[in-house]
């Protein structure tokens, strides 16, 4: 398939030819990310060791429900099918992995389907704690072992971003860790704004199907055809061109920009961060309260003067709000702009306001993830084994409103649908409803219904477009 | 597929080149090569002796070897040219038409032609090989490309059929503002330049230093900015080229030609020689800690802080240990006792396979090398929380200034000179002089060894222990 040859394409930077080009190596270095040390949903309860056991069967089993009555198979698979029946390549080809359920991480990996009903009876069977998707192959993944390793080569995948909380631990203070709040939500919200923005005006990418990864991030899926077709390296430059923030722990400040330029891009990220900061940033974050939050923001600024002047300032009023402290930041980098003869230090200390808010609200991503086709990736609609909340899709529209205290999670649904079982009685005549329509479940498989249906629509309208063309031929 | 002809010495090269395919060879203004630039979309069809053949590739390989050495090395991209325009000089000249008077042009071209066909060839054979060959083919013909002139890479490009789409006037001042904000020169003398209007995937590059003003999916770019246009086109015709030349390698079956072949890729640089970094006998890790570079010493230190490292942190000590001479037995017990906290089953889930693949003994069972500086300094650059890497790039400059006083380095000085290198990007200069200053190499010029530039933390390691080794020879020779 097309542009596969791109991927020989090296850059001239790029020394080593060969390193971690390597599926195990990068499974590993997802699947490590989240950290274990907190207590499993499945296990229950670990203090309480007697009844331990029963508890872990009953969240198994809950999954188990969760998987048979609830689980969107056939959109799924048309999904990432890219059509309606019958199944073909994309589908076919697909490489899928399952976690086991069980206190170990065992992986099944290099599993394909050929068709909806296969899929559907392997999950029901093994009922994984997890699922990734992968690549499509050139061949299908669960002939591996019968296959020329060069005959299985990744052709196509969406253009995958991940988005995590994680990487805001620096500055958060509400809250640390795997935990998340209504306050830290907003610094997703934001960067999920910006990032949506990017992807559909400066990529002119439609099809973007965002969710909430179950616990404290979220993914997007990037769907179009020409997402899906991108090499390696394509890749790599996307994630480049919408990586801002740069730096490990040890480098305090982030984000470094060109003097007097913002690129358009910026301009869009800089205007959508303007509406928020005051709010997240200096509001609910504060990040400007005390003398070690605000340190962080000083270190960003290019001036030992103004720092200190600040610093002197803030330690006789440290009371002061940070929206306050935020402006007598402000109004000292403008007084020193103007004093200042040096061109060079003006541009620098111009641009150092934008810098900071940048750092604070754009979108930290994990670049990994988006620059290999082959990494694989947590699947919308299975359920996070540590909170037991379905991976919901989130409306970007909405994002701001989306509260992750209350998605549905295996057990409410389950006494959701017992509930309205119990209290409803079908009357003659009366159109039978899905399960999932009697839960709070309900919106989330009609937006991932409505996403499918339209980017479905436009395939069809492309092969409609090509039969007409090679009828007039 | 390959025919004997009447004389023993000759061989015609078309047949073996492309998968059969036979190509007119064209002909523009009565020479067939009328531009230095070439796309090398043509093989040639003549027949050439079996001398030429190999002095021929052995040639083109100088070249090519020696552009990778520059480029490993971190040369300034001046320096390159210059190192370049030595070696091609010497092996293979390449002069522009403007001095087709003075030097025989058409057969510096047709040398070039045909030397870059063998090695297409001889280089085609592993995906590994392909790689190389197009990296410091594609380099070659980046460098070649900024040298000529303006009028005839012109031409050669009218020649090939590269042609765009151009922008109107109106269209381009609607969008005046946006480009010039991403800081690329749009205007000559006053006048907007040609702008043209692209896939964003055609310019990988200007994406992804953010250098092109994007919209909907198009890239728009000036006609100052044709080289990656250029450079895109170029690599994606050699790459598409090198698989179907390794197609008909499978079928080239010839007894005079493959052992050619076989002795112009065994020429394929000392990469591979992978085994012994080492001049260490007894590899205990902890007793070397003194001879660490800063990146390794920083992430011992967290390691036995915090028992724990991140996925690129375990890689990088991981491949360390490994060019030290440690066996993935000694590794894995390393490992073990280091992540004390983590438990027997979460250690073997979670670690130990890693520690077993960076070793060729899980998955694809490659061989990992230990990790040159230029790999640390470019790739994996660390995320927020992660602190493998350089530490002369990664670490601010107030928090490399505490680590410095912290490993010793107290003289202000010294820690202005390294910061200041840093600040410079010339980090592995900095590194070299971190390793000066702290062996003691700076005042006294009568120690044996002086290393140039630090090229990988192994060999910081190995010349740190030489050095001690030596002195304590010394001191024992002067008792």
């Amino acid at each position: 398939m097309a542009n596969f040859l791109g991927e020989s394409y090296m850059d001239i930077d790029d020394p080593e030819v060969h390193e971690d080009n390597d599926v195990d190596m990068i499974i590993e270095s997802s699947s490590n990310k989240e950290d274990d040390k907190e207590r499993n949903f499945w296990k229950g309860s670990t203090n309480a060791k007697p009844d331990k056991f029963e508890i872990e069967e009953g969240s198994l089993e809950l999954l188990r429900v969760f998987y048979k009555r609830f689980f969107p198979y056939k959109t799924y698979c048309y999904w990432l099918n890219y059509s309606i029946d019958p199944m073909d390549k994309p589908f076919q080809n697909r490489e899928f992995n399952f976690v086991k359920p069980g206190d170990d991480e065992v992986y099944m990996r290099y599993l394909s389907f050929d068709t909806i009903e296969e899929f559907k009876n392997e999950v029901l069977r093994v009922c994984p704690k997890k699922i990734d998707i992968g690549a499509v192959f050139t061949a299908k993944p669960k002939e591996k072992k019968s296959l020329k390793l060069s005959a299985l080569k990744p052709v196509e995948k969406e253009l995958i971003f991940d988005i995590d909380m994680n990487d805001y631990d620096e500055f958060r203070t509400c809250c640390s860790g795997a935990t998340i709040c209504e306050k830290c939500w907003q610094l997703i919200a934001v960067a999920i704004k910006i990032l949506d923005s990017a992807l559909r005006e400066d990529f002119g990418f439609k099809y973007l199907l965002w969710v909430y990864s179950g616990r404290r991030g979220v993914h997007c899926w990037v769907c179009d055809e020409r997402a899906r077709k991108l090499s390696d390296d394509e890749r790599k430059s996307i994630a480049s061109y919408l990586g801002v923030i740069k730096g490990g722990a040890q480098q305090n400040k982030k984000v470094h920009l060109y003097k007097n330029s913002l690129h358009p891009s910026l301009t869009r990220a800089h205007k959508i961060i303007e509406e928020y900061f005051e709010r997240v940033i200096l509001e609910d974050q504060e990040v400007l309260k005390d003398e070690r939050e605000w340190t962080k923001v000083l270190e960003c600024i290019p001036d030992d003067g103004v720092r200190r002047r600040l610093d002197d300032d803030w330690r006789k009023n440290s009371s002061r709000h940070s929206t306050e402290k935020w402006d007598n930041l402000l109004a000292e980098l403008e007084s020193s702009t103007k004093m200042t003869k040096n061109q060079k230090k003006a541009d620098s200390l111009r641009v150092c306001k934008i810098e900071i808010m940048l750092q604070y609200l754009y979108p930290r991503l994990d670049e990994a993830v988006s620059t290999k086709m082959i990494h694989l990736l947590k699947s919308p609609f299975c359920v996070h084994p540590s909170t037991g909340r379905v991976c919901v899709p989130i409306i970007p529209e909405e994002c701001e409103n989306f509260n992750p205290m209350v998605v549905p999670t295996i057990s409410s649904l389950y006494n959701e649908i017992n509930d309205y079982d119990r209290s409803h009685v079908k009357n003659d005549g009366e159109r039978s409803l899905h399960d999932y329509e009697k839960t709070s479940l309900s919106p989330y498989i009609k937006y991932f219904d409505k996403f499918v249906q339209s980017i479905l629509k436009e395939t069809l309208a492309k092969n409609k477009a090509a039969m007409q063309m090679s009828m007039e031929f | 597929m390959y025919s004997n002809t009447d004389t023993n010495n000759k061989r015609t090269l078309a047949s073996s080149t492309v998968g059969g395919e036979r190509y007119e060879v064209k002909r523009h203004h009565g020479t067939k090569y009328p531009h230095l630039l070439n796309f090398y979309s043509v093989p040639p069809t003549e027949e050439i002796t079996i001398d030429e053949f190999e002095s021929f590739a052995f040639d083109r390989l100088q070249v090519l070897k020696a552009l990778e050495g520059a480029i490993l090395r971190n040369k300034s991209e001046d320096d390159v040219k210059k190192y370049l325009e030595e070696t091609s000089n010497k092996w293979l000249p390449l002069h522009s038409n403007e001095s087709s008077k003075a030097y025989l042009v058409q057969e510096e071209r047709r040398k070039d032609h045909i030397s870059h066909f063998i090695l297409r060839l001889a280089y085609s054979r592993t995906e590994e090989l392909r790689n190389w060959f197009l990296k410091y083919e594609c380099a070659l013909f980046k460098l070649r490309f900024l040298r000529e002139n303006p009028t005839e890479k012109q031409a050669f490009l009218n020649d090939e059929n590269m042609r765009w789409k151009s922008l109107n006037q109106a269209e381009k001042k609607l969008m005046k503002e946006e480009l010039n904000a991403c800081s690329i020169p749009i205007t000559t003398d006053g006048e907007f330049c040609d702008l043209f209007e692209i896939d964003f995937e055609k310019v990988p590059d200007l994406v992804a230093r953010r250098a092109v003003y994007l919209k909907e999916g198009k890239a728009y770019v000036p006609v100052t900015q044709q080289l990656s246009l250029v450079m895109y086109e170029f690599r994606q015709r050699l790459a598409k080229a090198l698989e179907l030349a390794s197609k008909s390698f499978i079928t080239l079956r010839n007894e005079r030609i493959m052992p050619m072949l076989d002795e112009i890729i065994k020429q394929y640089d000392g990469r591979t020689q992978t085994s012994n970094y080492s001049v260490i006998n007894n590899p205990i890790a902890d007793n070397l800690v003194d001879h660490f570079p800063l990146c390794m010493q920083h992430l011992y230190q967290n390691l036995c802080e915090n028992h724990h490292l991140k996925h690129y942190a375990r890689i990088q000590f991981n491949l360390f240990l490994k060019g030290i001479g440690l066996t993935v037995e000694e590794s894995l017990a390393f490992w073990k006792k280091s992540f004390s906290k983590v438990d027997e089953d979460k250690f073997q889930r979670d670690y130990a396979y890693n520690i077993r693949h960076n070793y060729g003994v899980e998955g694809k069972r490659q061989d990992y090398k230990p990790l040159n500086c230029m790999s640390l300094i470019t790739k994996h650059r660390p995320n927020s929380g992660e602190i493998h890497g350089c530490p002369f790039r990664e670490f601010s400059q107030p928090n490399l200034k505490a680590k410095l006083v912290q490993m010793g380095v107290r003289n202000d000085e010294h820690i202005r000179e390294i910061l200041n290198l840093a600040e410079e990007e010339h980090y592995q200069v900095a590194c070299t002089k971190y390793f000066e200053i702290t062996k003691g190499l700076l005042d006294k010029n009568n120690d044996s060894i002086i290393i140039e530039t630090i090229e990988h933390p192994n060999e910081y390691l190995n010349a740190s222990v030489l050095l001690e080794k030596n002195r304590k020879k010394m001191s024992n020779k002067d008792k």
